[in-house]
């Protein structure tokens, strides 16, 4: 119990970590799942190669999108940093196992409507999609959760200021980690992109 | 009843470990990988790093080139490992619109005979400390940037060939855009 719920923590510090790293990347995927107006606003167009018009989307929505992934990526670091260090509070663990049931309903959502489109779930780190083994994934990780939520007498897991303290470092250290290689795998993949190539 | 909470921050501080570790890991793979060697160097319209150093013969040479364009070499001795980039180099001092400047990593004193003796004559060869090579965001060589005579950075890139040497020298002929300064680039898009 106490192991699934560390390695859910550790994950979700790590996810989060990961996708403020690449928050347009994830933005993108955000986008996905955000209601649209009908007939999107939009504030001009951009001009195709061929010179036809495309729309393009108002820059409300764009801050809109930004915002949530933004604030998905601090809400994980934030739960999963506060599930490893303060384990005496039980309430963490169902917030957790909400955001773990969240992943699962996006999961099957991006499964049913984004099948093959990236999910961007630990930002550039991974090249995951939305497909059956990542809902799987996502089932298996809020199976964890689930586990983790398993009554423990309150007084057996207190922790002391510097255990707390040395967890919390821990947890912010694994964020910053992740942050760092996926701006480095980022921008390898960005070169890959970006790049005409000497041609 | 502590024992419990001792195996909650054993497992947890191995997770942290662990977690480290395989994050360094995988950074590391992407920063030493040719894709993210491709993204070395400076961006064009970026402001280059300004300094001034003298040659083994105590002539200071700058930053700021005398004429229209500089082109910053980043290279040694072992670049007489690429006969086709010292060949572009040689066809590149006739342009009287280009300063060239070789920054070695180590000592210049140590490259600048074999650089002479593969034709380089009459190009400064500057010793530049790891740290300027840090700035310019160059870790392998042969690098080439040219800079223009505001400061800005032209072209960059890794360089192989003699072509590519030729082909930069043409895309640093075009000057930087209002679009390409990175300043003026954020306030241009959101101004949209």
């Amino acid at each position: 119990m106490l192991a699934c719920k560390a390695v859910v923590a550790v994950l979700l510090v790590a996810a989060g970590g990961a996708k403020l790293a690449d928050v347009a990347g994830f933005a993108a995927s955000v986008r996905l799942f955000l209601p649209r107006p009908a007939a999107p606003r939009l504030d001009g167009t951009a001009a195709r190669l061929d010179g036809t018009a495309v729309p393009r989307l108002d820059g409300t929505a764009a801050r809109l999108d930004r915002g949530v992934a933004v604030g998905i990526a601090v809400g994980e670091i934030a739960a999963g940093a506060a599930s490893l260090s303060s384990p005496r509070a039980s309430w963490l663990n169902l917030v957790v196992l909400a955001i773990c049931g969240g992943f699962v309903t996006v999961s099957a959502a991006g499964y049913r409507w984004h099948r093959g489109r990236s999910c961007r779930c630990f930002g550039a780190l991974s090249r995951r999609r939305f497909n059956l083994a990542g809902l799987g994934r996502s089932a298996a990780i809020a199976l964890g959760a689930g586990v983790a939520t398993t009554p423990v007498r309150a007084a057996a897991i207190q922790l002391g200021p510097a255990d707390r303290i040395a967890l919390l470092a821990g947890a912010l250290l694994v964020a910053a980690a992740a942050f760092s290689a996926a701006a480095a795998v980022g921008a390898g993949r960005g070169a890959q992109d970006a790049q005409p190539g000497w041609t | 009843m502590i024992t419990v909470a001792i195996i909650f921050v054993v497992i947890a501080a191995i997770l942290c470990v662990a977690a480290l570790l395989a994050l360094l890991g995988i950074g590391h793979l992407g920063l030493s990988g040719p894709d993210a060697l491709a993204r070395d160097g400076l961006a064009r319209g970026q402001l280059a790093p300004a300094w001034t150093l003298a040659d083994p013969a105590g002539l200071r040479h700058s930053s700021r080139p005398s004429c229209p364009l500089q082109l910053i070499v980043f290279a040694d001795h072992s670049l007489k490992s690429f006969p086709s980039v010292v060949a572009g180099l040689r066809a590149l001092l006739a342009d009287a619109e280009l300063e060239i400047v070789i920054l070695t990593r180590g000592p210049a004193e140590h490259s600048e005979p074999v650089l002479r003796q593969l034709g380089l004559t009459g190009v400064p060869v500057l010793t530049a400390a790891p740290a300027r090579y840090g700035r310019y965001n160059v870790r392998v060589m042969p690098f080439a940037i040219f800079v223009d005579s505001a400061g800005r950075v032209r072209a960059s890139s890794l360089v192989n060939h003699d072509w590519q040497l030729a082909k930069l020298r043409q895309v640093a002929a075009i000057p930087v855009g209002a679009d390409e300064v990175p300043g003026r680039r954020r306030w241009l898009a959101m101004a949209g």
